[in-house]
This record gives structure tokens, sequence and C-alpha cells, in this order.
């Protein structure tokens, strides 16, 4: 260190990053697009068959590229179907924290005035919980017994829930659950975007114009506040697929019946005991993966857009 | 000084009000109450009247708003907040004795956190300015990134089993770790007061640690394109003064108030983190709570964590504003100015 001059980041290596995430992320999707293709199932509910006589087997051995789990089931196709699960609670679950935020920030900020200071104190009071207490506590009132019986029927209907399984109710839970506690970020980012854009000249004469407040918000606001609200929805993608991983590893998620990875890692940690290694790797590096990626393509949004730049 | 710390106490009071009554709406839509639970299934066999007298003795006949003001004045007032629907134990003794472990578990992650990824980030800078250094730069900001992505409690079962099978716990006793159901902290051990937290405590530090790392990366980078760098070096300092005296004072202060902001996401991920490695703290019984339905328990339990994390805001605000003149002054310049 004694020449006179820094190495400060060289931005071509920002795009390098993007570049790699939109690698990995590409890799995730396609291997979950080729599920059927490579571990071919009629239900998306237990894809897998159960093959006792074959648990526990190291990877590359009898015919399982991956090895297999404490069921006998193939890590491989497991880890392809849980690809799926946990990438549409992934993106449904950030799509839906991101729209819900989204609104209630803009109308915060468009209504202004003490609505405008509740409906940001309840959004302040509930960031003050931490994220997997507010988890459990929202999935504690959502699995209320006699909450789910006042579901209407064609709910039940639609959620293929009959008297012997639950269907995909347990996966509308999680998604609901998840997006109940993340909106809260998106909330706070949408208000601040919102706020600049209604001192912009075009909000004036809109409003000159008489414009209701649903054409307003969904005319006006929001669609200016896409981008950023777009960049939020990427980041949550990620926070989504690690909350996922956490409820399933305290036995709130999807049940060891729905390959998720977060699922594969809990059935996987009672089979490491016996020594199976390879089915707790498996899904683990899986989410990191995905994770990594997600994590690299927002920076990189959020670097073009010359935004405030996070730590990662 | 003392005037400002009094004045951030007082913002935070309307914010516990408001998550109080929250959390206490929410509880309170649900289906069934105490009565309900501790009768069980016994209400049939009562009179109607039995149960009234019941619900009225637990102020249950009143409207919602009377019930809350109730809840809030005894647990105020009388560190009263109701009985565990478990044991029927008061829930204010249950989480006085699973707090003690859960502080000593997150504050020892918090300096490992803050300690370790602020030398990691300054490694990292520092390794950037050589020829060879660069691609250790790149290692480690590539561990940094996996760290920051991983389920922090994947890592902690991996620890775990990795650390049984190769004899860590004999050959290094500062990493063990307690068994399933055995008291927290062995007095025998030769290092008591960090019995058997070292190891559940970094493993929760790890995203932390990654985070301000990597934090500490960016700020310190971006601190280097300002013009005083440039003065500096121009004046015939040498860059590792700069680095020390000029730039790392600039960069500190953001820093430790992303480490004060660290303490939300250190508890929720001392949940999972305390079920991995059996840790009798707050997070465990929030998760047993969970599955007991034990609602006096949970309600109390967000209240907990919601104080916890709106006075450690406070605290990293109160320290930023200590380290940094200028924020100081700013905001004493804001609240003379909104007085009238």
């Amino acid at each position: 260190m004694s020449q006179s001059r820094f190495t400060i980041s060289d931005p071509r290596h920002s795009s390098i990053r993007m570049w790699v995430g939109v690698i990995l992320i590409a890799l995730v999707f396609s291997s979950a697009l080729l599920a059927p293709a490579i571990a071919p199932s009629k239900t998306l509910i237990w894809p897998v068959p159960v093959n006792l006589e074959a648990i526990n087997l190291p990877p590359l051995s009898g015919g399982h590229l991956l090895g297999t789990d404490l069921l006998g089931r193939d890590l491989l196709a497991e880890a392809l179907w849980g690809a799926r699960m946990s990438l549409v609670i992934g993106i449904v679950a950030a799509f839906a924290a991101v729209t819900f935020g989204g609104v209630w920030g803009a109308l915060s900020a468009f209504l202004g005035g003490p609505i405008d200071t509740i409906m940001m104190r309840a959004v302040d009071g509930l960031l003050a919980i931490p994220n997997i207490v507010l988890l459990l506590t929202i999935n504690t009132l959502l699995t209320a017994n006699p909450f789910l019986h006042s579901f209407p029927d064609w709910t039940l209907r639609f959620l293929k829930v009959t008297s012997f399984s639950s269907g995909y109710l347990p996966l509308f839970t999680v998604i609901v659950v998840i997006s109940a506690t993340t909106w809260l970020e998106a909330a706070r980012i949408s208000r601040s975007k919102i706020q600049s854009i209604l001192l912009q000249e075009y909000i004036y004469s809109a409003k000159a114009l008489g414009i209701g407040v649903i054409r307003m918000l969904f005319r006006h606001l929001l669609p200016n506040a896409a981008p950023v609200l777009l960049v939020e929805a990427t980041l949550l993608v990620s926070d989504a697929i690690l909350m996922e991983a956490g409820l399933s590893f305290l036995g709130l998620g999807l049940g060891p019946s729905t390959p998720s990875w977060g699922s594969m890692l809990t059935s996987a940690q009672s089979s490491l005991i016996e020594g199976n290694w390879w089915a707790v790797i498996v899904p683990g590096i899986l989410i990191t993966t995905t994770v990594v990626g997600v994590n690299l393509i927002g920076e990189g949004i959020l670097d073009s857009q010359g935004g405030k730049r996070q730590a990662v | 000084m003392l005037e400002l710390l009094l004045r951030r106490c007082l913002q935070a009071v309307p914010l516990l009000l408001i998550l109080s009554i929250i959390t206490f709406a929410a509880m309170l839509s649900l289906p069934g109450d105490s009565v309900d639970v501790l009768v069980g299934n016994a209400q049939k066999d009562m009179s109607p009247l039995e149960i009234q007298v019941l619900r009225q003795e637990f102020g249950l006949d009143k409207s919602p708003v009377e019930q809350y003001i109730l809840w809030l004045s005894n647990g105020v007032f009388k560190g009263n907040f109701g009985r565990s629907y478990k044991d029927g134990r008061p829930v204010i003794s249950i989480i006085q004795e699973r707090l003690p472990p859960t502080v000593r578990l997150v504050a020892i992650a918090l300096i490992l956190a803050f300690c370790m990824g602020v030398l990691w980030g300054l490694a990292m800078v520092a390794l950037k300015q050589t020829r060879i250094g660069k691609w250790l730069e790149a290692g480690l900001f590539v561990i940094a990134l996996v760290l920051y992505s991983a389920p922090g409690f994947w890592i902690g079962f991996l620890a775990l089993t990795m650390a049984g099978r190769m004899g860590v716990f004999e050959a290094v006793p500062l990493l063990a770790v307690h068994a399933a159901g055995s008291p927290p902290v062995n007095p025998q051990a030769a290092f008591s007061a960090l019995g058997y937290v070292v190891l559940p405590a970094l493993v929760l530090s790890l995203r932390r640690m990654a985070k301000i790392a990597l934090f500490v990366r960016t700020a310190t980078l971006n601190e280097l394109t300002e013009e005083y760098v440039t003065t500096a070096l121009g004046k015939g300092l040498s860059r590792e003064q700069v680095l020390t005296k000029h730039v790392l004072r600039n960069s500190l202060a953001p820093i430790i108030n992303l480490a004060g902001l660290s303490l939300p996401s250190l508890l929720g991920g001392s949940v999972l983190i305390e079920t991995v490695f059996a840790w009798p703290g707050m997070g465990r019984l929030a998760v047993e709570s969970t599955f007991g339905r034990d609602y006096p328990m949970i309600l109390a339990l967000v209240m907990m964590y919601g104080a916890l994390v709106i006075f450690s805001n406070l605290a990293a605000d109160a320290l930023e504003l200590m380290i940094d003149p200028r924020r100081r002054d700013a905001y004493f310049a804001e609240v003379e100015g909104a007085k009238p």
C-alpha cells in the first residue's frame, strides 16, 4: 500500500454480477420447468414415489444421481418438484405483498393527514416485530380452526380440500402468511415514492380535472411507482423462499408430502442421524443458489437505476 | 443529551401502544376465549350461569375496548399479562425465565457480527488494493454473499453434525453445546459464562456478519471517491493513514447504525437457531406457544419483542447522534426550530 491512489469498485463488475445472477436464476427456472420431463408424475401433491427398499442411498448409486432420502424418494426428482413449489411460493407471495403494500403506501401518501399517520404508524408498529415472530403470530391467527370453517364452500373446492386431504390449503396458508409479513417494507417504499410523485405537475392537473381516488391510484400513481416496487418484489422473492424454508423447518410449512426445498430440509434433518448428509446438502444449496441469484439481480437493477445502494 | 434520550423514549410509547392495539384486536378476533380454553369440554356439564360468572371474573363480558384497557393497565402497572393456557403459570414469570438466555445469545451474536463484520469488510477493501489480494477479495466477497443468502438454521444443523462427527466438541470445549433437556449452563465448565453459547451465537451471527461486511465494503469504497480522500493523498499521507484516520471515521456512523438495526433480524433468527440448538430461550417459547395456541403468551411475547426492537432502534439512533456531530447539530436545530 505505498501507491498514492485507491482502487475502487469497477463499474463493469456490477454488470458481471448481475449476469451471474441471471444465469443462476435461469438455471433454477429451467430445472423447475423441466421437472415433469425428468421426473414424471401425475399430481403436484406427493409427486415423488416413496420406495422403502432404497432409503438413504448415497449419490450416484442405483440410478439415483443425487441419492435418496429417508423414505427412499429420489432426491433429484424431489429437488426439481421442490423448485416449482418454492418458486411458486416465492413469486406469488412477493407479488401479493408488493401489490398490497404498494396500494397501502400509495393510499396513505395520497390521502395524507391523520389517515396517513395512522396507516403508517400501524406499519411501523408491525415492523417492530421480528419477521419470524410475526410469521408465527399470523400463522396462529390464520390456522385457527373455526376460522377455516368460515371459508365459503367454493374456496375449499378451489383449493381441493376434501375430508381426507387438505389439498392446496397449506400452500395457500403459507403464501398468505409470508405475504402478510413482508408487505410492510413494500408499503414504506411505495409511500415515499408516491409522495415524490405527488409533487409532479401532471398530478396537479389530474387533481384539477377532478379525478377519482381509484383512477388516480391505478392510472397515475402506481404505474409511476412500478419500477421501484418491481425491485422490491425481486428482493422479496428471496425473502419469501427463505421464510418458507424456516416455516417448514418449524413444522408450519407444507408438510412432508409436498416437496418444497423447505420440507426437504425438514425431513432431511431426521435422516442426518443415520449419516445421510446429502439429503441436507441438496436443498440447502438450491435455496442458497436461488437467493444469491435473486439478490444479485435485485442489486443489479438498483445499480442501473442509480438508486441508493444497499449492501447486496 | 439526556433531553434527547427522553424525547426519543416518549416517541417510542405511541408505537408500542399501536402495536398492542393491533395484536390485541387480532387475538380478540379469534373465536373462543380463555374461559373456553380453561373449561374445555367440561363446558357442557356446567350451567350457563356458572359460565356467566366465570366470564365476569375474567372480565370477558365487557366491551372489547374495556377489555383492552383492563389488559393494558394490568400489564403496565401490575406486570400481569394473564396466565399461560398451557400450564396456568403467569405469563410474565415464564418470560422472565426465558429472556436471559435469549439476551445472552443475541448479545454475543451482535458483538461477533459487528466486530468480525467490520474487520471482514475492511479486510476486503484493503486486499483490493494489492494485485494478489484482489483475488482473495473476490473470494471473501463470494463467501459473504453465500453466508448472507443461506438459511441460518441449515448452516446451524450442518455445523452441529459436522462438529459432532469431527470431535470438535472434545477438542475445543469452548464450542461445546448442551444436549437437549440439560441445564443451559454447566457450573463446572471452564468457561461457565460463555458455556454452550459460542457455537449457537456464531451461527446466529453469520448472516448479519456477512451483511455488515458487505455494507462496510460498499460504504468504504464509496467513501474513497470523495474529494477529501484525494486531498489527503495529495498532501502526501499514506493510504493506510487515509484509510484508518479519515475514511473509517467518516463511514463509521452508518455502520454503527446498521449494527443497532441488526437486532430485529438477530432476534428473528434466534427463533430458528434456538430450535436447532435446543436453547431454552424466548424464541423456542414463541414456537411452543404457536403450536399450543397459547394466546396470552403470544400476545405478551409480541409485545416483549416489539419493546426490545423499538428500544434498540432508539439506542442505535442515539448512538449515531452521539458519534456524528453533524447529525446531532442538525437534530437539535430541528428541535429548536420546532419550538415556537
